[in-house]
């Protein structure tokens, strides 16, 4: 027991305070940045409820995150749509033969799950890295001081565009990407399986409750990732480093953000709908 | 009239410590100093950019600490200040760049902004530069556009921090020239942070001397000069043996 104890030596009293110290001193800096964050929420939504933002700004914004946004949201549920429908397809035949309501259930799973939340996690790491890095970069050169020193808040003048331009447009891009992804899938059935294209288009499973729960996610995901992103470039510091820490972080915290927003929804929707 | 007393603020380690500065109206007050001293942050403190965490900031009869995010847009509207890296906006043309303060705080028809842009342009000796961007900018001209801009509200506090930072002799002198004509024009209050001691002291009222975190000097352009405390002695002079 001894030599175990020398091997090992417990852990005394000020190694144990100093522990618990660093993770209080932990809990209240995540609790701070939560709360910040929150400010940051209040205040992009007090200032959209004004109305829109400047009309150039705002058409900016919509072309920077939804064009050019679309080829590359395009691609990736090609491929997520092809991947789907193959995989859906060779499990479902494992346990019976009959693939008829293949496109039905990959089209509920499009509309209920899959397509804003891919594209949600698509877009965090492309307008979501670029939210942070133009916001950041603006931050470490004192610009951002120079907009509060001309009466302008960056939340307002910054965040909000891009919290309006995300929010209108996050609808139209999962639209879009889901057909592409749903198209493709038909291909795949009809190709590997011999799928008619008409059995797979089938919509019947398709609810209203499905519809609901979709664009309650196409909402807030739209609404989560400039603010999660603008909140991470508002909060960089020091030179180039801290804009690549904050681009980081904003990816990494919108990404978990869709996670978390999609297990409420989910749940929330299958408590309501069933 | 600006007044700073007992003003502290630490973030990892204090930078401000018990600082009392008094700048009376219509004065250039320059401050100078070693790097990291704090002189940045007390334009900030005057700004309600910094809110410090003991002491009291007071800019004719108000009193800065005590103003909310409402109180404190409105107040900054009798500020212009140059920051240390210009803090042009760089996705706006040097037009865009000066008239912003302009939209942003005053109600002015588009001709008049174009006609303010376009005389404090020429101030600065940059006539014709209006629709380029501060990237295709030298050192130089950025800092010209960034004291077009500071200067453009004609506000009754003007801050300038690091005027010359990165410029040749020629061009600071001509940037100082520039400062101190522009408070005699418009009579304003000016605060100028600046490293360019021999330049800065032929242009201002009074200065301010600040040390990790202190003020350690304040008093006019010739009691610098003669200062008896060591610290401020080996710094005017740049002596290389002394307490610093």
């Amino acid at each position: 027991m001894t030599i175990l104890n020398e091997l090992h030596p417990r852990p005394n009293a000020s190694t144990r305070s100093r522990v618990a110290a660093a993770l209080g001193h932990f809990a209240l800096d995540q609790l701070q940045q939560v709360t910040d964050l929150y400010r940051v929420f209040r205040l992009t939504l007090h200032y959209a409820a004004r109305g829109a933002p400047n009309r150039q700004a705002y058409m900016c914004q919509m072309y920077e995150i939804g064009n050019r946004s679309l080829a590359f949201l395009a691609v990736v549920m090609g491929f997520i749509g092809m991947i789907s429908v193959y995989q859906g397809g060779l499990q479902t035949q494992r346990v019976v033969p009959d693939l008829s309501l293949l496109g039905a259930t990959f089209l509920q799973l499009l509309v209920r799950d899959l397509a804003a939340s891919i594209c949600a996690l698509m877009l965090a790491t492309r307008v979501g890295a670029g939210i942070a890095a133009e916001i950041g970069s603006m931050v470490v050169t004192e610009q951002v001081d120079a907009l509060r020193m001309c009466a302008t808040d960056p939340i307002d003048y910054l965040i909000r565009p891009r919290f309006l331009a995300c929010l209108s447009i996050f609808g139209a891009l999962t639209v879009i990407a889901a057909g592409v992804a749903f198209l493709t899938g038909m291909w795949t059935a009809y190709a590997f399986f011999g799928l008619n294209p008409r059995t797979f288009a089938n919509v019947s499973l398709v609810s209203a409750g499905d519809l609901t729960i979709g664009l309650c996610k196409c909402l807030a995901y739209g609404a989560a990732i400039p603010v999660i992103s603008g909140y991470c470039g508002l909060t960089a510091f020091g030179g180039s480093e801290g804009v690549g820490a904050a681009t980081t972080r904003a990816v990494v915290s919108s990404s978990l953000a869709v996670i978390v927003l999609n297990f409420v929804i989910s749940g929330a929707g299958y408590l309501v709908f069933g | 009239m600006i007044r700073l007393t007992g003003v502290s603020k630490s973030f990892d380690r204090a930078v401000l410590t018990e600082v009392e500065l008094y700048v009376p109206e219509r004065c250039l007050f320059g401050m100078i100093g070693p790097g990291a001293s704090g002189k940045s942050l007390i334009l900030r403190a005057i700004t309600g950019l910094l809110r410090p965490d003991r002491g009291q900031v007071t800019v004719g009869d108000q009193n800065v600490l005590a103003m909310g995010d409402l109180e404190l847009n409105e107040f900054r509207k009798g500020i212009g200040m140059l920051f240390q890296n210009n803090a042009l906006f760089d996705f706006m043309t040097v037009a865009e760049n000066i008239a912003f303060p302009l939209r942003r705080l005053f109600d002015l028809s588009e001709t008049e902004i174009a006609a303010r842009v376009a005389e404090r342009l020429a101030r600065v000796d940059l006539p014709g530069f209006q629709d380029r961007l501060p990237a295709g900018l030298s050192g130089g001209q950025k800092k010209r556009i960034g004291v077009a801009r500071a200067t453009v509200t004609r506000a009754p506090i003007v801050l300038y921090d690091e005027p010359s930072a990165g410029l040749d002799p020629v061009t600071s002198q001509k940037i100082f020239d520039l400062l101190r004509a522009e408070q005699r024009a418009s009579g304003s209050t000016v605060i100028m942070v600046s490293s360019d001691l021999d330049r800065l002291l032929t242009v201002t009222d009074r200065v301010g001397m600040m040390l990790e975190g202190r003020m350690i000097f304040e008093g006019s352009t010739d009691e610098l000069e003669n200062a008896s405390d060591p610290r401020v002695h080996q710094f005017v002079h740049g002596a290389l043996d002394g307490p610093l």
